[in-house]
């Protein structure tokens, strides 16, 4: 086996352990800031991991209409979001370099959205219907956002290699151009919708649909589930740093670890805090807003294209 | 007078159909009619007077006049005046022109008088069951009195499921209830949704009827209901116990000394401020936005506590007898209390601003659920619903009781229809409840918190009374009787009306506003079903049924 196969290999375990390791304590520190912000105690810090291991140590219920596509949804959107974790760099290079690039890295992130629907789909009550249809719609709008980031940062690199386009490539080698700079700002606009968290988590919204697509499941189905969208909070965090705030990661180590853990979490502060002082927003609304920072993007996509 | 005057337009309109009429007061009507007059002189009262519909009420009379008894109630409420047009039917043949589709507001309590005392609305479009269950045989009508308390017929078919009506064509159809975060309480709403739009719904509620007016009217005395009366609601209980004896004193002609009524109205307040600071917590919920829930339940608190410093209890008061109060509000409590408003009038305000700054919020409250005037007339809308659509009504000072003839505060109205209007009038409500209980603790006289009453109440007089809840209009009717109780008693909350535009104010809106839609009336219902449980071992599938469990609980056998 080649060196790089083995650092490879090294690197991908890395960033799946920090992910599982961190997520639930990104999700800890969002839940204590939220009681916070309203005036309450807040769980201990430690409990999303308490809440982890309670939900796999129950008994596997099958309530849904197609029980092995459930478990599949389940295993898959947690598997999917750990996939791209071997792709981002956390701290440090992105450890699978040579074997996928950009375009791999966008088709992944869609499959996270994907996972919702089949969860939906296969658990098959109306609720989750609902629910289904409106994630649909949200990805639709959404998903061609972060895809337009990512090739504008190839763009100004040059290249579609993820080591170049997870660096900082927005702003590419040469000062701020104008593309970079407006997709930054779009894609902070954008970034609770990525997230799933209030006002956009619509198409869970607990006090319309009921959890929506998740509302059949119960269990380590749930656990799964649960894990996956705190991974992504991570994971998309961890995007939006390699993409847009890159300064420091050239640090010798352990430097450039700890500047990527402090940028990671002005990240999850600032979620925290957009999702406590904002009300849910409905599809129709988010669809409206969100058509029109795509409509920036697009503008953005041009200019880069013409190299600004 | 008015009494008089609207009294002289009816004899004068329909003459020999006015069969007598009875006066008590300057602010209560009773006017007796021929049958087969109903119709035209309700029609005339609504449509041409422009009274407000109130409630119909059906009352098995026979053991007394050995006739039945169908009264419809309205409320002029510029004139300060309620009126109950009250026609007897003969025994045998129980039958009554249906007035609903000239006042669209009676369709349910004609179909609940159906129901419970099985007098017939002639010409009601949809006769429907309302609140028996479909499994209840035919002719059986818990209100008569030949019926007891807790009669069960044996043909009774507790399993017997709802048969619901057929979606429109191209309609799917989404159960919101029985069981709903939001709802908290049993209500089943059949919405017909085409995409995310909502095209139309059916209801069925009244899963948990409790039987509250036939145990008042077989088993209760005068001062026991008060008690029952406040546990109608968790919410809005004192509202019910006040309006209960307001209305047996009314019947009787009893006056409670002032101090009672200072402190009626300073509990009322105290009940609508945490019912208000709850309500626009939920609200918030509703759309999303927790921080404002904990806050707004945060600032409720103190007020919980000191209710409970009055009363004993931080909700169900136990405040009201017949003729009075039986908690005293001392100086100590005064000056606590005082401290208290304080605190909530600041933390309040910052609330306030919170709120009407937030443009979030507009954007989900702004023209959802829209009930315009005309809606709130046809259906007899109350509360913030109806002064949310500009219709100035209020029975605080339309129809004044306890002390509120003696305290300034203005009446919050706004225009949008919404449930942005229905917010911000609820969140200023806050500020007028807070002065109107300071200048009740300024003017608290000294004196007796209760009359003294030693003999029997009078008998077959009738009393209404309308009390403003925080969510609207409570409106109770009494007819005294025998052995100390009343003969009759019926309670028509502020949701019975508001609840039945719900079907309009959701109809072509998304799926996203029904919660809120429906929570901006702040519905009440209450509780009860069955569960499943599932055998591990051989993973059978048992239902229990609601008999089952109470026997589980009575007994504690059998555990699962």
């Amino acid at each position: 086996m080649s060196h790089g196969a083995i650092s490879a290999i090294l690197g991908g375990i890395w960033n799946v352990g920090f992910v599982l390791l961190l997520a639930p304590f990104c999700q800890g520190i969002l839940r204590k800031v939220t009681a916070r912000v309203q005036s309450r105690q807040g769980p201990p810090i430690w409990q999303p991991y308490f809440d982890l291991l309670k939900l796999l140590g129950k008994e596997d219920i099958e309530s849904g209409e197609s029980p092995s596509m459930q478990r599949f949804a389940a295993c898959l959107s947690l598997s999917a979001v750990l996939t791209v974790a071997w792709m981002v760099p956390m701290g440090f290079g992105a450890p699978m370099n040579g074997a996928g690039d950009a375009i791999l890295l966008i088709y992944l992130l869609t499959l996270c959205g994907v996972c919702t629907l089949l969860a939906g789909l296969a658990s098959g009550s109306t609720y989750s219907l609902v629910g289904i249809s409106r994630e649909m719609m949200s990805i639709i709008v959404l998903e061609p956002l972060f895809a337009i980031a990512i090739v504008v940062g190839a763009m100004h690199a040059q290249s579609f290699r993820l080591e170049t386009v997870l660096n900082g490539s927005a702003y590419a080698t040469s000062g701020f151009p104008w593309s970079g700079l407006i997709m930054l700002g779009v894609i902070l606009l954008s970034f609770q919708a990525f997230v799933q968290r209030v006002p956009f988590d619509i198409s869970e919204a607990e006090t319309e649909l009921m959890e929506g697509p998740l509302m059949e499941y119960s269990g380590p189905k749930l656990a799964l589930f649960k894990y996956a969208q705190m991974a992504r909070l991570v994971i998309y965090s961890a995007l939006f740093v390699a993409l847009f705030v890159p300064w420091g990661s050239g640090l010798a180590f352990p430097w450039n670890g700890l500047v990527f853990a402090a940028k990671l979490f002005t990240l999850v502060l600032l979620v925290t805090l957009v999702a406590a002082t904002h009300a849910r927003y409905r599809i129709d609304q988010l669809i409206r807003y969100v058509a029109g920072l795509l409509a920036i993007a697009l503008v953005a996509l041009i200019l880069a294209s013409y190299g600004h | 007078m008015v009494a008089r005057d609207r009294l002289e337009q009816l004899r004068e309109k329909f003459g020999s159909a006015i069969q007598r009429a009875d006066l008590p007061d300057g602010s209560r009507l009773f006017v007796f009619v021929d049958p087969a007059a109903v119709k035209r002189v309700c029609q005339y009262i609504f449509r041409d007077l422009d009274a407000r519909y109130v409630i119909s009420i059906g009352a098995d009379d026979r053991p007394f006049s050995g006739k039945f008894v169908v009264a419809h109630d309205f409320a002029f409420d510029h004139d300060h005046l309620l009126c109950s047009v009250l026609t007897y039917l003969p025994a045998d043949c129980p039958k009554v022109d249906s007035i609903s589709d000239v006042v669209p507001a009676a369709s349910w309590a004609e179909r609940e008088m159906r129901d419970l005392v099985g007098i017939e609305p002639v010409g009601h479009r949809y006769l429907k069951r309302l609140v028996l269950p479909d499994g209840w045989p035919e002719g059986v009508h818990p209100l008569r009195k030949d019926v007891s308390w807790d009669h069960v017929p044996k043909d009774f078919n507790d399993e017997h499921e709802f048969t619901f009506d057929e979606p429109p064509e191209g309609c799917t159809v989404v159960p919101f209830g029985p069981f709903h975060p939001t709802l908290d309480e049993p209500a089943h709403f059949r919405l017909y949704v085409e995409g995310e739009m909502v095209r139309g719904c059916e209801y069925r509620g009244f899963m948990a009827h409790r039987g509250i007016e036939k145990m008042a009217e077989s088993v209760l005395g005068y001062n026991d209901i008060p008690m029952l009366a406040e546990r109608i609601c968790g919410i809005c209980g004192c509202v019910h116990s006040v309006a209960y004896v307001q209305a047996v004193e009314s019947a009787a002609a009893l006056q409670p000394p002032p101090r009672a009524e200072w402190i009626r109205t300073i509990m009322l307040e105290m009940e609508r401020l945490h019912s208000h600071l709850l309500w626009v917590g939920l609200a918030c919920h509703i759309v999303g936005f927790d921080t404002l829930f904990m806050q707004s339940f945060r600032i409720r608190e103190p007020i919980m506590w000191i209710t409970e410093k009055i009363s004993g209890n931080r909700k169900t008061y136990a405040l009201c007898v017949v003729g009075g109060v039986r908690w005293d509000i001392t100086p100590p409590l005064k000056v606590e209390l005082r401290a208290v408003l304080d605190k909530l009038e600041v933390e309040w305000r910052a609330v306030v601003a919170a709120v009407s700054k937030d443009k979030n919020i507009q954007k989900r409250t702004v023209g959802v659920g829209l009930a315009d005037p005309e809606l709130v007339k046809n259906t007899g809308l109350v509360g913030p619903v109806a002064r949310s659509a500009g219709v100035d009504i209020d029975c605080r000072r339309d129809h004044p009781y306890a002390a509120y003839d003696r305290v300034d505060f203005n009446v919050i109205t706004a225009d949008g229809c919404d449930v942005w209007s229905r917010l911000l009038v609820r969140m200023s409500e806050v500020f007028e409840s807070i002065s109107i209980i300071r200048q009740c603790l300024e003017r608290l006289d000294d004196g007796p918190l209760h009359l003294p009453i030693t003999e029997e109440l009078p008998v077959g007089r009738l009393g209404l009374s309308s009390v403003e809840a925080p969510r609207g209009e409570s409106h109770h009717f009494v007819i005294t009787g025998e052995n100390n109780r009343p003969r009759r008693w019926r309670v028509r909350a502020p949701t019975y009306q508001n609840l039945q535009a719900i079907p309009m104010m959701i109809k072509d809106q998304q799926i996203a506003d029904m919660t809120i839609s429906l929570g901006s009336i702040d519905p009440c219902f209450s509780c009860t079903d069955r569960l499943e449980t599932i055998d591990l071992r051989s993973g059978a599938v048992r239902v229990w049924t609601q008999r089952e469990l109470l026997e589980l609980v009575r007994t504690k056998r059998g555990k699962p």
